[in-house]
């Protein structure tokens, strides 16, 4: 893996080393397919936005530079939700106000000012991906695990994404599963974080030592 | 050029290149995000509508209706009369509430020849998630109070929230969404006594295109 995407998948991940973008990583990690379809709908738009913002590069304006990130990435957004709408109808309504929220997700932005605004199209393309991957595997492997310790079971709800085929992929590991709740609620999702924070933390530990 | 025409012009093409952007996804998206709307409506006719209770076609069996000030229709919406042999037995009103902490509450609320609920649909809303939002049935089962609720069995006075001295059970940290929704369905209620003629009138004939009292 080159250094380039190793560092934005897990060295410096968005989410895990510059906890940016913890509102969604938080709200919407109940379930894995919540966290996934989110963890995708992030990754078109810093993809998206980290292109177009690359292409304006030449007017881009010192003063008003904000104003067309903000301008480009709203838009953009915009956009994803009336296709998600669209076409993943359901998903669109479980995931609701946080869909339109990506907008305030301050990951994309930071990408937008502090790479894409003086990088290549492709780098920023390139950039704008794997950024978006490195937290979108976060964010889904918060869902997973919160999803089973809190309901036993994973991908419960897949045909939201994946149409009628997702219900084989629905795997209930224990039957009759009473649920662990507080993993489903809000502070499941910091005590989760916070356990992946630490396991990253020791890791690099160990790596340095 | 100087700044004071350049920034602007900036800002210009690039607002117009994005508002083009999304007037393309919105006629892209249109037809189709109306198409899915129209699916998922009918997914919940099934339970609005039990199918021991009816015996007619329900989208070939609608009135248009378009009461504003009644059940804050923004648009026309459509009534589904369902007939067991021959006879008006149920009845799905669409209501819109626009007493919701944000935005509007859409609903749809089945309602037996005799005036009790079967049961009540949440087709759009956009109440803050994990407050406003426990109305829905995949969040928590406060829908659950209205299946067989009547004008009959709840005054008026007991068609409210318990904070306002109702029957109704509200949401700790969110009275805003449940009373709107109570207040909407006991809308769609009263419509329903009201207007029962023109719904008998329209299980008879079909075909009949609706009124609009606007």
């Amino acid at each position: 893996m080159s250094d380039f995407i190793r560092k934005r998948l897990i060295d410096n991940n968005a989410a895990l080393v510059q906890l940016l973008g913890l509102c969604p990583l938080l709200a919407v990690s109940n379930s894995a397919i919540n966290a996934l379809g989110l963890g995708i709908a992030t990754i078109f738009t810093l993809t998206t936005t980290n292109m177009l913002v690359s292409l304006i590069r030449p007017i881009i304006n010192k003063e008003i530079r904000i104003s067309l990130f903000v301008l480009l990435i709203a838009s953009v957004v915009t956009a994803l939700e009336m296709f998600m709408n669209a076409y993943f109808h359901e998903l669109y309504l479980v995931l609701g106000i946080f869909i339109p929220l990506i907008v305030t997700n301050c990951i994309i932005i930071a990408r937008a000012e502090s790479f894409a605004s003086k990088n290549t199209l492709l780098l920023s393309i390139k950039d704008g991906f794997f950024t978006g991957l490195g937290f979108a595997w976060v964010l889904f492997a918060i869902g997973a695990i919160r999803e089973i310790i809190g309901q036993g079971s994973i991908f419960s709800q897949a045909h939201l994404l994946f149409g009628e085929v997702g219900h084989s992929l629905h795997w209930q590991f224990i039957d009759e599963y009473q649920g662990f709740l507080i993993a489903i609620l809000p502070p499941g999702a910091f005590f989760v974080l916070a356990l992946l924070v630490a396991v990253k933390n020791k890791l690099n530990a160990t790596k340095n030592n | 050029m100087p700044k004071m025409v350049k920034i602007p012009l900036i800002l210009s093409v690039v607002t117009l290149l994005t508002s083009g952007l999304l007037m393309l996804s919105e006629y892209l998206t249109h037809d189709k995000i109306e198409e899915q709307k129209k699916l998922l409506l009918l997914k919940s006719l099934v339970q609005l509508i039990p199918a021991q209770l009816h015996d007619n076609d329900l989208v070939e069996s609608t009135l248009l209706i378009h009461e504003n000030e009644l059940l804050g229709h923004r648009q026309a919406q459509k009534v589904y009369i369902g007939r067991l042999k021959g006879k008006l037995s149920v009845v799905a009103i669409p209501v819109t509430s626009r007493m919701g902490y944000s935005g509007d509450i859409d609903l749809i609320v089945g309602i037996k020849e005799n005036g009790n609920i079967t049961t009540v649909k949440i087709l759009e809303q956009h109440e803050t998630p994990g407050l406003g939002d426990l109305i829905l049935p995949n969040k928590s089962d406060w829908l659950m109070q209205f299946p067989n609720q009547s004008l009959n069995k709840l005054s008026t006075q007991q068609w409210q929230v318990k904070k306002d001295g109702g029957d109704f059970d509200q949401i700790t940290g969110a009275t805003i969404t449940p009373r709107a929704v109570v207040n909407a369905v006991k809308q769609s209620l009263e419509y329903f006594e009201n207007n029962k003629i023109l719904f008998e009138q329209a299980s008879l004939a079909p075909k009949m295109s609706g009124t609009n009292h606007e």
